[in-house]
């Protein structure tokens, strides 16, 4: 029982608190697999992959894959319904009040701060996962060579998905992971 | 066509099935479906619920589900457009969790992982990028991001706190900020 209310409870909270939708949610994602262990953090880099090829927002995906693994097919009914469940009553309330919102000055205030906050709540995510990743001296070039490219030419997610699947496969044959 | 609770599930189901590569196609798929093949809102209603789900929090394809499902059903219409759009996540992730256990000890699978990790890592910066270009514009929103990076990365608060704090933070600073611009008027 005190897993099932503890999902909901975690899940609940990044309906509320990630701004910035698709990644937004990582920064709490990546909080919760140290807290809790309902997956790691490289299950949740796997997920996080798994999610660019299968249908449905990335949120969602990873909530489903949380709860399925820590209580089965309840645990991934109570988390994913419990990710959405605070949009649900926040665009009921915001509906209602749609004009005001628009141009209520305290909300353009608070929108104006969260963008920069969740955008290092990300960042911060990107450091970690440098740092606990195993990339040693081959995923460390792989890693600088993709960023460069996509400076200079933005391509679409599955070519970075793709080439590094592909180069782990390489390495990997070659024996070079640890390296 | 028909506005009834089945109609706009099953609208709703097909977006999210098409749905891949998180999110960013959302707009242009909603627009097909709900703008040009039912003409259940026009482009503009689409448009305001797009800007509004990403504004708020939460995840966005939900975001603008509810709001569409409510302008046309109320309630009721809220409820059966994000079960639409979220059920074939839900029934993809659950066959590949099975799935997952089976393969995931085998060693090419491993390397494969490896690899899609430093991938993953690449997408996220792609991610930072794209939103620094549009939250970081000023010396006021440079220093929010430096002050919430230090405190993330410190990983001593809790993540809500941060956001809580930027929140109100941001309330203040707008408020002098308008309260300035009023006096320079006077």
């Amino acid at each position: 029982m005190g897993l099932y209310i503890q999902l909901f409870w975690q899940f609940f909270q990044i309906g509320i608190f990630s701004f910035g939708g698709g990644y937004a949610t990582m920064p709490f994602l990546y909080e919760i697999a140290s807290k809790f262990h309902w997956y790691s953090t490289s299950e949740l880099t796997n997920m996080l992959a798994i999610s660019s090829i299968t249908p449905g927002p990335v949120g969602v995906n990873v909530a489903t894959f949380a709860g399925f693994n820590s209580g089965g097919i309840l645990g991934s009914l109570l988390a994913t319904t419990a990710v959405v469940l605070p949009s649900f009553i926040i665009v009921t309330i915001v509906s209602k009040t749609l004009e005001k919102f628009k141009t209520n000055r305290m909300v353009k205030g608070a929108v104006r701060s969260i963008k920069p906050a969740g955008c290092a709540l990300l960042t911060s995510v990107g450091i970690k996962l440098i740092f606990t990743s195993n990339l040693h001296l081959f995923g460390t070039i792989l890693l600088v060579a993709l960023i460069s490219t996509s400076f200079i030419k933005k391509l679409d997610p599955l070519f970075y998905l793709g080439i590094s699947a592909i180069a782990g496969l390489i390495i990997g044959y070659l024996n070079w992971i640890g390296v | 066509m028909d506005k009834n609770f089945y109609s706009i599930f099953k609208t709703f189901f097909k977006v999210g099935t098409m749905l891949l590569g998180g999110g960013y196609v959302i707009l242009p798929l909603l627009t097909s479906e709900l703008v040009e093949k039912k003409k259940w809102i026009t482009s503009d209603e689409l448009c305001e619920y797009y800007a509004l789900g990403a504004a708020l929090p939460g995840i966005i394809a939900a975001n603008t589900a509810i709001f569409t499902g409510r302008k046309l059903l109320g309630t009721r219409g809220a409820i059966a457009a994000v079960t639409g759009m979220i059920l074939p996540a839900f029934i993809s992730i659950i066959i590949l969790a099975y799935l997952f256990s089976a393969i995931v000890s085998i060693p090419t699978v491993q390397h494969i992982f490896w690899g899609v990790g430093v991938g993953v890592i690449v997408l996220l910066f792609m991610a930072v990028k794209e939103m620094w270009t549009k939250s970081v514009t000023d010396k006021f929103t440079l220093i929010i991001y430096l002050a919430s990076l230090i405190a993330t990365l410190s990983g001593k608060i809790p993540l809500p706190l941060i956001i809580i704090a930027s929140i109100i933070i941001g309330i203040l600073w707008q408020q002098y900020e308008d309260k300035k611009k009023s006096k320079e008027e006077l």
